[in-house]
């Protein structure tokens, strides 16, 4: 734990230094027990996710409309997918939106966890646990508070404008409703982030900033050249999961379409597009494939992001 | 620091009982599954209701009606061979989701569940329904409207016994009209637009309010304007007629997008908190709605402060006296495929809100408008001088005569969809984007792909 | 022992004075007071908006962010245990009951694997950890019917279980537990136990847990947490309202408020207090263990 060099890629090499060298039938009991550990987790993994996962995959190949019967349809389903202009912008979408939420949700988790490990006041301890706060509130209930600030009639916005004689912006109009979501959604989860971002500062050697101390850098030079760097997996761990679960972006937008004024859609996100597919229109087969595809999309995503980021061994390590 | 290191170790330990109380409920799980399925059916173990005669076989309800509770107790204490087991699945919409799940599933659906009108056809052609008329669904027929009963008919079979209606009126706010110079209510939409033409030039507050969330008032409309949007019969339930770019589909969307560009209405989805706090602060001078208008207000908290006593029901305008009456909203219990005694639970949908006490308690309460005649009928109801429009005997001036003119409406098997497409278009209107015609011709495209696409025959 | 020395070093590391400010930083504070500022308005929104009759709420003296002449918190408290018989506690002993069963027994899963995935070397642990990360890639959206057909074929549909086991599922902390056990856990630690001719479940027990024990209490409280905070999986399950957490349950009111064809009163205002103190329980949960799930949270590979 004290050598910060560790990267996680190389851990499989000390577990083989650990062993000990006796030969393979240990090595097979040990694999055995490994097993039993295991099982619990894999007994659940297989049953509520991998299970789920085959059966839904299997619909998606299959087609039914609600005048037909079930047919085999292959991958047709998927073509129809890729060229569904729902689908496609859905995708447009939600890429769009991870191109913007996410670095903001990052340079605000980065910088209010570089602030508070440089900070050792009260009210740094104070404010590291409300910028945390949001994310013991319930996804549904934060929608909830958001819908009744945003709204043109009794907000807070619409009487700071009042004050003004001006007609407050509504941030859930169709031509802001993407920036209004980016608040919501900052909102929600920054705090999260700034909290693993910040344990993770924590867990820096200090007597690497003497080094630097000595060698004339500033503050500033610390936190860029030194901290960033060292807490790099931990940020690119985050993006990953914040990539992840952009592109699948639901909760908030369904939470929110009713107080939305028609600008969140009924194929607003490929995430909200499939559960309407599959509850509101009983195409389940349909949005089987959606879900898969969306699958591959966030794949790609995720790939494309770990190769740029060189990272990628570490996770399938 | 004695103290802190006493309080990790009693959290430690406290950890270690919490792991293994877990584990050993986690070893207990496993015999959880196989003990549940030896017993009765599950789904009648979490009823929300009190059940009076406890040797009575069990029919499970899912209902959302804000009395609900008061009529189970009603047709528990009145029926001694049969007794209902209540949960509240949702409203609507959450309802439905479950309720589709159920049948993708072949599993979870209850006995008899409450449906709107316009639920009802998709569900039928999932098999998701059973006809009653084989359970003696045709001895109350008799208790409803002919349109009230086409709405749950499919020809000669029927799949719902309906409950609570919504015959379309206007409700006004009399001093808002007083104000600005308007004597008799607007009878006609030309009218409705002069009237609101009128309220504007004098600084007055806006008419009306054109939802895009309202697809039912708009379809309602077109009906009134003589369209006809779908002609569906489940007896040949591959063919479905389509005629969404219909002169009366164009003339609704311009007469609505009109109100709009001159800023006659607001754009305002309903339902929203929104729109209200807008109606309580004296925001729009009308609200078109049906005629459980008067009681979802009342429950959103209108008409009990300085709007109190202020406003009054008139007849819905029309593009011409000899218009039909619409409907919008209502709604009816039904029978599930997967019921698993179907004469039983046909007992219930054609018993349950049916009983005099319960049909008092609902109209009463304002929490629906009944569809049954013996209620519509009664002088009581007739006579009935509303609170909420100060006095006024509403529903013998408005919607008693709504609902008697009311023929029925044929819904498509894809509501859902078709509400989906037109919300986008009505948002579309609303922003001032799209011209009516234009939207018309491009509902009439998406339905006709999208049916031809689920493997519908389509005709224009 | 090492146990001691690996515990000894975080609070010394964390009062050395090098490197970090003395906190006199005042655009840091700023930009701190901003931070709080944005991430506190909700929640004042809704300690304000707990203390309004619906009147208040939508057309109250002194606007969202205040309180109202018309001060109704103690009203709002008991129409919400009192109405619909009080349903509103059933639902927040469901969200206990779920939360605590769901989210201890998720942590003991991914405290056995997380530690096997780390600490032994087993065939397929490779390409079974690619799956784990893989899977979350397909949206949960997908998973409702086919979880719905296997729990309804194990006729636990519309049961807690339906809940509960769906729950004991976290593969990011199966994750976390295995970045954290690799280097919290010496393997040499290990091998003297075993050496000493203890059991492999033993050595688990006795020499990682103890050691394991920051990640164990983060994990807790993260599945906590999550299934406290679930929504979607329990309203697709459960049929019945008395089974409701209080995420759904909540939700369930709001849509009963949004089309309230009767019933006369407002639900508002208990839809406001319930959305309040259905959050309570969590932030005291965090404010009181905060010193465990940071710790915890600093987790191997994340520096």
């Amino acid at each position: 734990m004290a050598d910060t060099a560790t990267a996680l890629g190389t851990h499989p090499a000390s577990v083989t230094l650990g062993l000990p060298h006796r030969g393979r039938r240990r090595l097979n009991r040990r694999s055995r027990v490994g097993w039993l550990f295991v099982a619990p987790f894999a007994i659940v993994f297989l049953v509520f996710l991998v299970a789920p996962l085959v059966y839904a995959f299997y619909l998606s190949l299959f087609t039914k409309g609600l005048a037909t019967g079930t047919t085999f349809a292959g991958i047709d389903n998927y073509i129809k997918a890729f060229t569904d202009t729902s689908f496609l912008n859905g995708v447009w979408f939600v890429f769009r939106f991870s191109i913007v939420l996410i670095p903001i949700q990052m340079l605000v988790s980065l910088a209010a966890a570089l602030v508070l490990d440089a900070l050792t006041t009260r009210f740094a301890r104070f404010a590291r646990l409300m910028i945390f706060l949001p994310y013991a509130v319930p996804v549904v209930i934060g929608a909830l508070m958001w819908g009744f600030l945003y709204s043109p009639s009794f907000g807070p916005l619409s009487q700071i404008f009042g004050l003004f004689g001006a007609q407050a912006p509504f941030l859930l109009s169709p031509s802001n409703v993407f920036g209004g979501l980016i608040i919501v959604v900052t909102w929600q989860w920054a705090g999260y982030y700034m909290i693993i971002i910040y344990a993770a500062l924590r867990g820096i050697d200090p007597t690497l900033y003497e080094a630097a101390r000595i060698d004339g850098a500033n503050a500033w030079q610390v936190a860029v050249r030194i901290k960033v760097p060292m807490v790099s997996s931990a940020l690119i761990l985050i993006l990953v999961f914040a990539l992840i679960g952009t592109l699948q972006f639901f909760v908030e937008p369904s939470i929110l379409t009713p107080v939305a004024n028609g600008s969140i859609t009924s194929d607003f996100t490929p995430n909200i597009y499939a559960f309407n597919l599959a509850f509101q229109y009983a195409q389940f087969n349909y949005a089987s494939t959606i879900s898969f595809a969306l699958g591959i999309v966030v794949f790609i995503a995720v790939y494309i992001f770990l190769f740029a980021t060189r990272k990628r061994g570490s996770f399938l390590s | 620091m004695k103290g802190n290191t006493v309080k990790k170790k009693a959290l430690a330990a406290a950890i270690s009982a919490v792991a293994l109380a877990g584990l050993l409920a986690a070893c207990t799980t496993g015999g959880g599954p196989s003990k549940a399925s030896t017993g009765t059916s599950p789904k009648l173990t979490n009823c929300s209701n009190k059940i009076v005669h406890k040797s009575a076989p069990e029919v499970s309800v899912w209902a959302w009606y804000p009395n609900i509770k008061t009529v189970v107790d009603n047709f528990n204490n009145l029926h001694k061979d049969v007794q209902i087991c209540w949960t509240n699945a949702g409203q609507g919409a959450p309802e439905y989701t479950k309720f589709q799940t159920a049948i993708a599933s072949g599993k979870g659906a209850p006995d008899v569940i409450m449906l709107e009108d316009e639920q009802l056809t998709g569900f039928e052609l999932q098999k998701g329904l059973v006809n009653l008329v084989p359970y003696g669904a045709n001895k109350v027929k008799g208790n409803f409207s002919v349109g009230a009963w086409k709405d749950v008919s499919q020809g000669s079979a029927v799949y719902a016994i309906p409950v609570d209606g919504g015959p379309m009126g206007m409700i006004y706010r009399k001093d808002i009209f007083a104000k600005y110079g308007i004597t008799t209510p607007p009878t006609t939409w030309t009218e409705y637009e002069a009237d609101a033409v009128k309220v504007k030039a004098a600084g007055g507050p806006l008419f009306g309010d054109h939802a895009s969330n309202t697809p039912q008032v708009d379809t309602a409309l077109i009906a009134q304007d003589g369209g006809t949007p779908f002609t569906y019969d489940l007896a040949k339930p591959k063919d479905i007629k389509i005629q969404l770019d219909s002169q009366a589909v164009q003339d609704v969307l311009n007469y609505e997008a009109g109100l709009v560009k001159q800023k006659l209405v607001g754009t305002q989805d309903q339902f929203t908190t929104d729109y209200v706090s807008g109606l309580i602060a004296g925001k729009y001078a009308t609200y078109i709605g049906a005629a459980w208008g008067p009681g979802y207000l009342t429950g959103a908290g209108v008409g009990k402060g300085s709007d109190s006593g202020q406003f009054a029901a008139a007849p819905l305008p029309s593009f011409d006296p000899s218009d039909p009456s619409v409907n919008w909203g209502g709604s009816t219990f039904a029978v599930t495929t997967q019921a698993t005694d179907k004469t039983l639970a046909a007992e219930v949908a054609e018993g349950i809100y049916a009983d005099k006490a319960s049909l008092t308690n609902g109209w009463t309460t304002q929490t629906i408008f009944p569809l049954n005649q013996s209620v519509l009928k009664s002088s009581a109801f007739v006579n009935n001088k509303s609170a909420f429009f100060g006095g006024q005997q509403a529903n013998k001036a408005v919607y008693i005569p709504a609902e008697d003119n009311y023929k029925g409406f044929d819904y498509s098997p894809f509501t859902n969809y078709y509400y989906a497409q037109f919300t986008t278009l009505l948002t579309k209107i609303n922003a001032g984007t799209l011209s009516g015609t234009d939207a018309a011709s491009q509902l009439q495209s998406i339905m006709v792909k999208y049916a031809q696409g689920q493997g519908f025959t389509v005709t224009q | 022992m090492t146990t001691a020395d690996f515990r000894a070093r975080r609070p010394l590391t964390r009062n050395t004075l090098t490197g970090r400010g003395t906190g006199r930083n005042t655009l840091g504070h700023i930009f701190l007071g901003i931070l709080v500022i944005y991430f506190l308005i909700p929640i004042w929104f809704l300690v304000v908006a707990s203390t309004k009759d619906a009147h208040g709420l939508f057309a109250g003296s002194a606007g969202a962010l205040w309180f109202d002449k018309n001060f109704n918190l103690a009203q709002n408290v008991h129409d919400l245990f009192t109405y619909d018989g009080g349903i509103y506690l059933q639902w927040i002993g469901n969200s206990l009951l779920y939360a605590v069963s769901g989210g201890v027994g998720a942590t003991i899963l991914c405290v056995l694997a997380g530690y096997a995935f780390a600490k032994f070397r087993f065939r397929g642990r490779s390409l079974t950890f690619a799956l784990l990360l893989g899977s979350v890639m397909v949206p949960l959206t997908a998973l409702v019917i086919p979880t719905f057909l296997l729990l309804s074929y194990l006729n636990l549909t519309n049961t807690i279980w339906a809940v509960i086991l769906p729950s004991l599922l976290n593969p990011f902390g199966v994750y976390l537990m295995r970045v954290y056990a690799v280097d919290a856990v010496p393997d040499d630690l290990l091998d003297a136990a075993r050496v000493d001719g203890a059991g492999e479940f033993r050595t688990f027990v006795q020499v990682a847990l103890p050691l394991m024990r920051p990640a164990v209490v983060t994990v807790l409280l993260l599945s906590i947490v999550g299934v406290w905070n679930n929504y979607f999986l329990p309203l697709a399950m459960l049929s019945s309202s008395n089974l409701y957490p209080v995420t759904v349950g909540i939700g369930l009111w709001e849509g009963l408020a949004s089309s309230n064809n009767g019933g006369g009163t407002s639900l508002w205002n208990i839809i406001i207090i319930g959305a309040f103190v259905s959050i309570v329980p969590l932030i005291i949960a965090f404010l009181s263990l905060q010193k465990y799930w940071q710790g915890g949270l600093s987790l191997g590979s994340l520096k």
